[in-house]
């Protein structure tokens, strides 16, 4: 009955590794992720609810953030109004909510998702599921904090100069494009941190000093010509820029749109080849860090 | 060993019969090489690792051979579980059984080979790995279903069950950080038994809460079994192996050295363990050559066993030793008895050959037993030389409870 003596232990493996495209990665993690949507649910349940609990403020949290932006922004304003460069109207409050509850959005994601991997160490190494549903889950609790955000700002928005057009339309599309555009991030981000520990400090530094490369705080418009156009290199600045104008100026985007600045030199704030280059980010950097993710997947446990 | 393919497809016939005809669970020379000691984890040990990649210093992931820091878990392991049968793997620790399981569970990859689980798979793994300190009982015996894999509507109809075979309904609303550690773990075994899987791995949580918990728990996991679906087994507890499993497997430094029925692999896996533990002995004066059986090699309970010793004396300093006789259990590993020659009123001292004549009364539970023939020194009583083994298996008998057999004799007054 013995099958291989203690002596001669098999020496040499068969070594081939195989190899998939990444069409059927891509299929194969649309599929798992489909089959594991109630373990997404419950995972991001358990992140809000541990959010909420013991948690004085309550849903108050979610709105804290977003209201500290646009504080931060009537600042600036205030200061740039002061030297001669544009006004504080209700507008400009109206666009800062909008950008500060993306941003918030953005921010809490990717600084969220970065270690959901590693802080699930004990999942990872145990249980198998798709990996690809801790960063979703991250995803999905800073995602319903924003929704609440941005029910509240909705409320408000009528008296924030919500103008009711075509250009409205546009507002589900760019919301989309953050939305893959921040899955995207924190897939690649929490991979990345898996592997190498210092990733999680190098990305609460860009975080912290990212609010001054986006237009958030500001429009694009007051870096004059060639600022605007570098400033909308950041992919996030041409979504919340045309979500600014899309709400707030009820414009449509296709077409370009040219702001005066004080000084009376023309600015093109918003071009459609914009649109394009932030969907082109979003949508490569989501498959691709997808792909990238689920290949890293089965070594997550052997590295982590 | 026979290796059973599958039948023909049964696809045709409802969900549920297919689940229970056509699960199976299937490991093809599987491979895990590890590596031994730190990776590099921070980006400043990337850039040196990457540049000597690219400079073609280190073989690609592919490549069979071993770097000096990495060794083989596991090394050409192959086995095939069909419904109804029920796998038992044993081996000492760091023997690659986990790595084993966490290959089966789709945790690992395996550097090659292949392993395939048709079904639904239940790993009674880690049963309350997903808990969240914060989140009461309720909550998390819905969080932890669904890390596991069970549906939704699954965990709901579940949900009382789970809750009465934990027997900690009254703390159900209490967050899981003011439990005890045994609390947590009967709560993670109650959602992990429920279920309902197609396939079952199971891995060390025999031992999980009291007595009587464990009790029930190994009930559960024996009723899972009888369900007739393909089962793999890992512990440390041979006679839980040896009593759910039908076939087993001894891992040895990741190589599945011995295989056959529980029992056999037990009793190797027990004599192996002893034969490595007997090197580097000085010489003894006494050797045992041989220790043969007489009768059938399986008995009931109670029954006298016959043996013959053979042996031979090198030296006079054999006054200093004397044979013991341990008959030990193959399925827990501990000794039930232990006589000696000399306690028998043999004393061994001329040279030469001797032939000792041994009856024992088998009243033990059924089982299978080894005696081992061990030449100790009569001062410090430490084996100082072994002896080949004998088995005796004792016969399974249903109505058997305990451990031993006291030979009732009852009359009506």
């Amino acid at each position: 009955m013995i099958s291989a003596s203690r002596k001669g232990l098999p020496v040499d493996p068969p070594p081939p590794t195989r190899r998939t495209s990444a069409l059927s990665d891509l299929r194969e993690i649309t599929r798992d992720t489909w089959r594991f949507r109630e373990l997404m649910g419950q995972l991001t349940k358990r992140d809000i609810k541990i959010r909420y609990k013991q948690a004085v403020m309550g849903f108050g949290w979610a709105l804290f953030m977003p209201i500290l932006i646009v504080l931060a922004g009537l600042i600036i304003r205030l200061a740039l109004a002061n030297a001669g460069a544009g006004t504080v109207n209700r507008e400009a409050i109206g666009g800062l909510a909008i950008k500060g509850i993306c941003w918030s959005f953005f921010v809490g994601t990717v600084g969220f998702a970065t270690g959901s991997l590693t802080s699930n160490i004990s999942l990872v190494t145990k249980i198998y599921f798709p990996r690809e549903v801790l960063p979703f889950s991250a995803l999905g609790a800073q995602a319903f904090d924003s929704t609440i955000a941005g029910l509240a700002l909705s409320i408000a928005l009528p008296f924030l100069g919500l103008k009711l057009s075509v250009g409205l339309l546009w507002a589900p599309v760019l919301l989309l494009l953050i939305l893959a555009l921040t899955a995207g991030a924190s897939l690649f981000l929490s991979c990345a941190n898996l592997f190498f520990r210092d990733v999680k400090y190098i990305v609460q530094v860009l975080l912290t000093f990212g609010i001054f490369f986006t237009p958030v705080l500001f429009d694009a418009s007051v870096l004059g010509p060639t600022g605007a156009s570098l400033v909308m290199l950041n992919p996030l600045a041409p979504i919340l820029e045309g979500l600014r104008h899309a709400v707030i100026g009820g414009q449509s985007l296709l077409t370009p749109i040219i702001e005066m600045t004080t000084n009376g030199i023309p600015v093109v704030v918003w071009h459609p080849w914009y649109l394009l280059y932030s969907t082109f980010w979003a949508l490569g950097g989501l498959v691709l860090s997808a792909v990238l993710f689920h290949r890293a997947e089965f070594a997550f446990a052997e590295y982590v | 060993m026979p290796c059973y393919s599958i039948g023909p497809s049964l696809r045709s016939l409802n969900t549920c019969d297919v689940a229970m005809t056509s699960s199976y669970i299937r490991f093809g020379n599987v491979w895990k090489r590890f590596r031994r000691g730190e990776i590099h984890d921070s980006l400043r040990d990337l850039v040196p690792a990457v540049s000597r990649q690219l400079l073609g210093r280190v073989r690609n992931g592919s490549a069979a051979a071993l770097q000096p820091n990495e060794f083989w878990a596991v090394r050409d392991v192959s086995f095939e579980v069909e419904p109804g049968k029920a796998l038992g793997i044993i081996g000492g620790n760091g023997a690659g059984k986990s790595t084993i399981l966490k290959i089966l569970t789709r945790i690992l990859r395996p550097t090659a080979g292949t392993a395939e689980i048709r079904g639904r798979a239940g790993a009674l793994i880690e049963v309350s790995a997903g808990f969240h300190q914060d989140l009461t009982g309720r909550e998390n015996v819905f969080l932890q279903g669904s890390i596991m894999g069970m549906p939704m509507a699954l965990i709901r109809e579940k949900f009382d069950e789970i809750v009465e075979f934990s027997g900690i309904a009254e703390f159900l609303d209490t967050p899981v950080k003011r439990y005890s550690s045994g609390m947590q773990a009967r709560l993670g075994f109650s959602i992990a038994a429920h279920l309902d899987p197609d396939v079952l791995i199971i891995d060390e949580v025999l031992s999980v809460g009291d007595f009587r918990f464990q009790d029930r728990a190994f009930g559960r996991i024996r009723e899972l079994v009888s369900r007739g679906l393909p089962v793999v087994i890992v512990s440390h507890q041979l006679d839980r192996i040896a009593s759910l499993c039908n076939e087993a497997i001894v891992l040895d430094r990741g190589v599945a050295v011995y295989r056959g029925d529980p029992a056999d692999c037990i009793a190797w896996y027990l004599s192996g363990n002893r034969a490595s533990s007997g090197d580097g002995k000085e010489e003894a004066a006494i050797q045992i050559h041989q220790l043969t059986t007489e009768g059938p090699a399986e008995v009931p309970s109670g029954a006298d066993v016959g043996l013959t010793l053979i042996g031979t004396i090198s030296s006079a300093s054999a006054a200093s030793e004397d044979v013991a006789l341990r008959v030990r259990s193959a399925t827990s590993g501990s000794v039930a008895f232990e006589t000696t020659l000399a306690r028998c009123g043999i004393n061994l001292l001329s040279p030469g050959e001797f032939r000792v004549r041994v009856d024992l009364e088998m009243n033990l539970r059924p089982g299978v037993y080894t005696i081992e023939p061990n030449v100790i020194n009569v001062m410090t009583h430490n084996d100082v030389g072994t002896g080949p083994l004998a088995y005796i298996q004792v016969a399974s008998d249903p109505g058997f409870v305990g451990y031993s057999h006291l030979r009732p004799r009852m009359r009506l007054l």
